[in-house]
């Protein structure tokens, strides 16, 4: 009896052993934390309009249809490596895509779209950051997918890479 | 020998008087001039917030003493909202709708939280049992 005690805590130390291991081979970014705004209403907020002269109002963009937002700053270097895949989901996916143009010179980031090319149906100004905060936004690039009944339905924090573009579109496909 | 015990007697010294100015010194805030607010009663108000909200780019600094532009924001924002009159908890709830419980660097008691709690209880209760089956065994031989 008192030896089959004795290797209780053993087996129970092994136990621990595996659980960090398993964490520690799984892909798994730790710094990335659960957004509390999924299956949740997107936040309603109304400012300016980068390229159009008009006002942007979130209850006229969301609701309609299946769209990406995506957060972005011309001084973000990671922003400008995932263009190319924000650019194929609205032109070769054909996913609406609206861009939040976060603490950034409005010249520069029209500039910056006519060079890189402009996936965005329409671009928000978010001067000072106050929209983000709404968003739960920590660290731009994040991309978010809202569905037709304007419910957030996931959220990547990071930049798009093959990997998050395959995801981002398999989630649209199933949303359809 | 005698070398050694005075040279040992110097690092323990240095050590400690190291370790003392760490702890008195409390002064690793962030907060700018022009964020501090002119009513002292709501700028301690504003202080006390900003040190159990978690700087969600740093993580493990508060944003009283977080330098990041994200921190910044939330310390503004957090006064301006004192200024307009909200209650502390108004301030709390505003902030953890947006980016959840993990803001707060105390996390809250509740249900999925029960564990992170109890468990160091639980462990210490095992620990006490299982010191005193022990001696009582020994005892026995």
């Amino acid at each position: 009896m008192k030896k089959q005690l004795l290797i209780l805590p053993s087996i129970f130390f092994l136990l621990i052993l595996s659980i960090f291991f398993y964490l520690l081979i799984i892909d798994r970014n730790p710094s990335e934390l659960p957004s509390t705004l999924l299956n949740k209403n997107v936040p309603k907020f109304e400012t300016e309009s980068l390229l159009k002269n008009e006002k942007f109002i979130s209850s006229q963009e969301f609701g309609n249809e299946t769209t990406l937002v995506n957060f972005f700053a011309t001084w973000c270097k990671p922003c400008r490596d995932e263009h190319a895949y924000i650019k194929r989901f609205s032109n070769e996916e054909g996913i609406k895509v609206i861009g939040i143009n976060y603490k950034d010179n409005p010249k520069k980031a029209i500039q910056w779209l006519k060079k890189l090319g402009n996936p965005y149906s329409n671009v928000a100004v978010d001067k000072n950051g106050r929209i983000a905060i709404d968003w739960g936004v920590y660290g731009i690039p994040e991309t978010f997918i809202v569905n037709s009944e304007g419910v957030i339905k996931y959220r990547h924090v990071g930049p798009v890479t093959k990997k998050i573009y395959k995801k981002i579109n398999l989630i649209i496909g199933e949303s359809k | 020998m005698m070398i050694n015990k005075i040279i040992l007697i110097k690092i323990f010294l240095i050590i400690t008087v190291i370790c003392l100015t760490q702890f008195f010194s409390n002064n690793s805030n962030a907060v700018e001039p022009d964020e501090i607010l002119q009513d002292q009663k709501q700028e301690l108000r504003a202080r006390n917030i900003s040190k159990n909200i978690r700087c969600m780019v740093c993580q493990n600094q508060s944003i009283d003493e977080s330098n990041a532009p994200l921190a910044k924001d939330l310390r503004i924002l957090i006064r301006n909202k004192i200024k307009k009159g909200n209650k502390d908890e108004d301030i709390y709830e505003f902030l953890t709708n947006r980016y959840g419980d993990f803001i707060l660097l105390k996390p809250p008691f509740k249900l999925s939280t029960l564990a992170l709690w109890l468990l160091p209880f639980t462990f210490f209760a095992v620990g006490v049992f299982i010191i005193l089956f022990h001696n009582k065994k020994s005892k026995k031989i």
